[in-house]
């Protein structure tokens, strides 16, 4: 098959059972590859209601055509699982090498199911897969771990390696890869170490067969070149995704301190200009990227390196914790890397920790003997280290995420846990933006702004404003930028370097043989976004409308300083926005897709 | 004519080795490129990049004539001449000759086709005199 | 993203010893829609006062993450 490995690989790590299938031409005709492959097999394969860390569930890695080819960022695997986390749907994008490792050893998507009695590594080399014993490795961080089986094997194997966090089973647990790459968000690296699974292994060297060599290569080389010739290429690769960070701050999007205000007066000593004075040293790509967003660093002070830190570290390790110090945030990312902790939610939860810390929620017992003030480095090193240990009463509270932790604690603090559907939110402060504020409503993770990101639009368009155009764009967006996850490839050469998305289509078509348009393509992100709804739906009884409520805080409390001092949405505009959109998409008042839409996307039989 | 490298701009995403294997094998397959890019992770973090100087050595040292001159005036590995000897890939002083029979039945090595060049984003790769 | 604000111009020479907030703005554009100022290549924030010689880039905001 034209574009792909030709396998499914299903592992069984209850009983050791390796097999494979060969890749339904119908699969990739429908869902063309990664998120939508995810999709389809966690609403075939796991069955309702199973628990995300019990042996029924399962984690699905998914390449897509554009993987491993000669295309821009070609670089992306995308892994799904029920979310321990959140219960839900979760996928997590990971970038590096791995992706194009598993195109070349000829799989599409590896399957991995059960749970192993023994921590295992699972071994690819191309038609040589085992399950080999990996009670050595287990306890390691996943930085080691690396730098064990690469040197075990050669620099030519990839490796994805959970952490004492994946191992531990804390509920944001990530999974690492190439130094400085994660499967980071919904606690995929949880799944994994409840799997019992410390990493993978992978070494391919076989062709992609495509359907027409010489228009593939064409198409190639003129995506290479409009990348070339994008303005902003020489400051984004130089910036990566930090050159955002002093904007955020300007508009009130910077998270701090707990998302209390959206500006902070350390902006800085943690934004990009930092980062490049003090600590990095090498300009870092995922597989074929030629705009490599990558800053990977060297802290002087702790004698340590790291790729990072990202925007979003910036934001909820930096700013969101009162830290104003570049090297500090970098050291925090590391320990988070090493020990396998999505930085995101990490930073998250430390920081409701420090809030309720300082309002006397928690208190010295509770935090054995942390102080947990806003701005305290040290506790945040020793916070990090307990999480992921699950170590004392506090560390064991944080590694169940901020909702969960809120919940156990009480005393009001629900109102200050950002999150939504249990994902703690991501880099963007929402007091005053509402297209911004209705992606993280409805993405389909969670509080994450991978699918849609809407702030420009919301300062072109006027930020308070709650109208259907604002509801229209997040619509768009939610089915077309994940398409870049189907692909198996990274969505910022579009998104931060303005490409023309239509440059993808003729190398679509020469890998896969099938012709697509973007509506075409958005006809697959739609249905998609659909079945992901429904497998939220289908896993828990009382989703509906309160699931896309915002965290409290955006209709309750205005900031207090910085640029949105003073704003903040009104409760009613959350309701209106919600209305507009169940409208738009087809789905009933409660925010679940009506009969008809689903019908009209021929999903019935699917959601069974 | 060559092909120069500048390893402290090389973010090693390998674009270049899939747009050389497309070339001279019509295959996306990194592992069969001809230049070599070693990483170097996780300390000191960096990439080091080696490239073809077209020195020529691996040409003198050819029993079966298999390294000839293209009319860009780079060596470059005759398929059809090469009978695997590998005499020229110790010869190479930038381990850029590659024998490698489990996924070709020929030595090869840069033919300055100048693909990498295009592909890569941080001008890394350029040909000069 | 000048192409918006000052029809085809791609480039535009301006006073020194403003700021960049300034400028913008003199220039009727939104600073809350430029997301990045460099100034000879280093990222400046928007209170950077322009200097006689200095060479400024405007990277627009398009995609956010």
């Amino acid at each position: 098959m034209n574009g792909y490995g030709g396998t499914i690989l299903r592992v069984n790590l209850t009983d050791g059972k390796i097999s494979k299938e060969p890749t339904p031409a119908q699969l990739a005709r429908d869902f063309i590859g990664g998120r939508g492959f995810g999709i389809y097999f966690l609403f075939k394969e796991v069955p309702k209601g199973i628990d995300p860390l019990g042996p029924e569930n399962k984690l699905f890695i998914s390449t897509g055509p554009l993987s491993g080819m000669m295309a821009p960022g070609g670089g992306k695997c995308d892994w799904t699982t029920k979310s321990p986390l959140t219960g839900g749907y979760a996928d997590a994008s990971m970038g590096g090498h791995f992706t194009a490792e598993m195109k070349y050893a000829g799989i599409d998507t590896i399957i991995l199911e059960g749970i192993s009695t023994k921590p295992v590594y699972l071994f690819i080399d191309n038609d040589k897969i085992q399950l080999l014993d990996a009670s050595s490795l287990w306890g390691k961080g996943a930085i080691d771990v690396e730098v064990e089986l690469k040197h075990k094997y050669g620099e030519e194997y990839q490796i994805a390696a959970i952490g004492p966090g994946g191992e531990n089973q804390v509920l944001y647990a990530c999974i690492n890869h190439d130094f400085g790459r994660q499967a980071g968000r919904g606690g995929v690296g949880a799944v994994m170490g409840s799997k019992k699974l410390k990493a993978i292994v992978l070494h391919g060297t076989k062709s992609v067969a495509v359907a027409d060599l010489e228009s593939y290569r064409k198409a190639g080389l003129a995506l290479y070149k409009a990348c070339k010739d994008a303005e902003g290429l020489a400051e984004w690769s130089r910036y990566g995704t930090t050159v955002v960070t002093s904007w955020c701050n300007e508009v009130g999007a910077l998270p701090t301190r707990n998302f209390s205000a959206g500006s902070f007066e350390g902006i800085d000593h943690i934004n990009g200009q930092a980062m490049r004075k003090e600590i990095v040293i090498t300009d870092k790509g995922c597989f074929g990227c030629p705009s490599p967003c990558g800053k990977y660093s060297n802290m002087k002070r702790y004698n340590t390196q790291v790729e990072g830190p990202e925007y979003e570290t910036i934001g909820l390790m930096g700013s969101n914790l009162g830290i104003a110090d570049i090297q500090s945030v970098a050291e925090a990312n590391r320990l988070a890397d090493d020990l396998g902790l999505d930085t995101i939610s990490t930073g998250s939860c430390i920081a409701w920790a420090m809030e309720c810390y300082e309002k006397g929620i928690l208190t010295k017992a509770d935090t054995d003997g942390l102080e947990l003030k806003f701005g305290n480095t040290e506790a945040v090193f020793t916070l990090i280290k307990k999480i992921a240990h699950r170590e004392g009463k506090i560390g064991d509270l944080l590694a169940l995420g901020v909702k969960q932790a809120s919940q156990e604690v009480g005393k009001g603090s629900e109102k200050f846990a950002i999150q939504v559907k249990g994902m703690e939110q991501s880099a963007y402060a929402t007091h005053n933006a509402t297209a911004m504020l209705l992606a993280y409503m409805t993405c389909d993770v969670g509080a994450h702004h991978n699918r849609s990101w809407a702030i420009t639009y919301d300062l072109q368009v006027g930020r308070e404003k709650v109208v259907p155009e604002k509801v229209a764009r997040i619509i768009w967006l939610q089915n077309f930028r994940p398409m870049f996850d189907v692909f198996g490839s990274c969505r910022l050469q579009w998104v931060e370097l303005g490409i023309d998305r239509e440059l993808y289509c003729p190398l679509l078509e020469s890998i896969t043989g099938i012709k697509r348009s973007w509506q075409d393509l958005e006809a697959v992100g739609n249905r998609i976004w659909n079945l992901t709804r429904m497998y939220w739906a289908r896993e828990n009884d009382s989703f509906g409308r309160e699931w896309d409520y915002p965290a409290q805080r955006f209709y309750t409390e205005p900031p207090k300083t910085g640029a949105t001092a003073g704003q903040i949405t009104k409760f009613e505009d959350v309701q209106k926005l919600l209305d507009m959109y169940y409208e738009q998409r087809g789905w009933d008042d409660n925010g679940l897709p009506t009969q008809a839409t689903l019908e009209t996307l021929n999903l019935t039989a699917l959601v069974v | 004519m060559r092909l120069y490298a500048d390893s402290a701009k090389c973010s090693g995403c390998r674009a270049c080795l899939v747009a050389c294997s497309l070339n001279l094998f019509q295959e996306s397959n990194p592992k069969k490129a001809s230049l070599n890019l070693i990483p170097h992770f996780p300390n000191p973090g960096v990439y080091e990049m080696k490239v073809c100087t077209q020195c020529g050595d691996c040409a003198a040292v050819c029993p079966t004539e298999a390294i000839k001159l293209n009319d860009r005036g780079a060596y470059y590995v005759d398929f059809a001449e090469c009978n695997l000897c590998e005499a020229c890939v110790p010869e190479c002083p930038e381990d850029v000759m590659f024998v490698r029979t489990e996924l070709a039945n020929t030595a090869w090595k840069c033919d300055l086709c100048g693909d990498c060049v295009s592909v890569c984003g941080t001008s890394a790769l350029w040909i000069a005199n | 993203m000048l192409k918006s604000y000052l029809g085809d111009q791609k480039e535009v020479i301006v006073e020194a010893g403003y700021t960049i907030r300034e400028t913008l703005i003199s220039l009727g554009m939104n600073p809350d829609l430029v997301a990045g100022i460099f100034v000879n290549q280093d990222q400046q924030s928007k209170d950077y006062i322009l200097q006689d010689g200095d060479i400024v880039n405007l990277l627009a905001v398009i995609g956010g993450g």
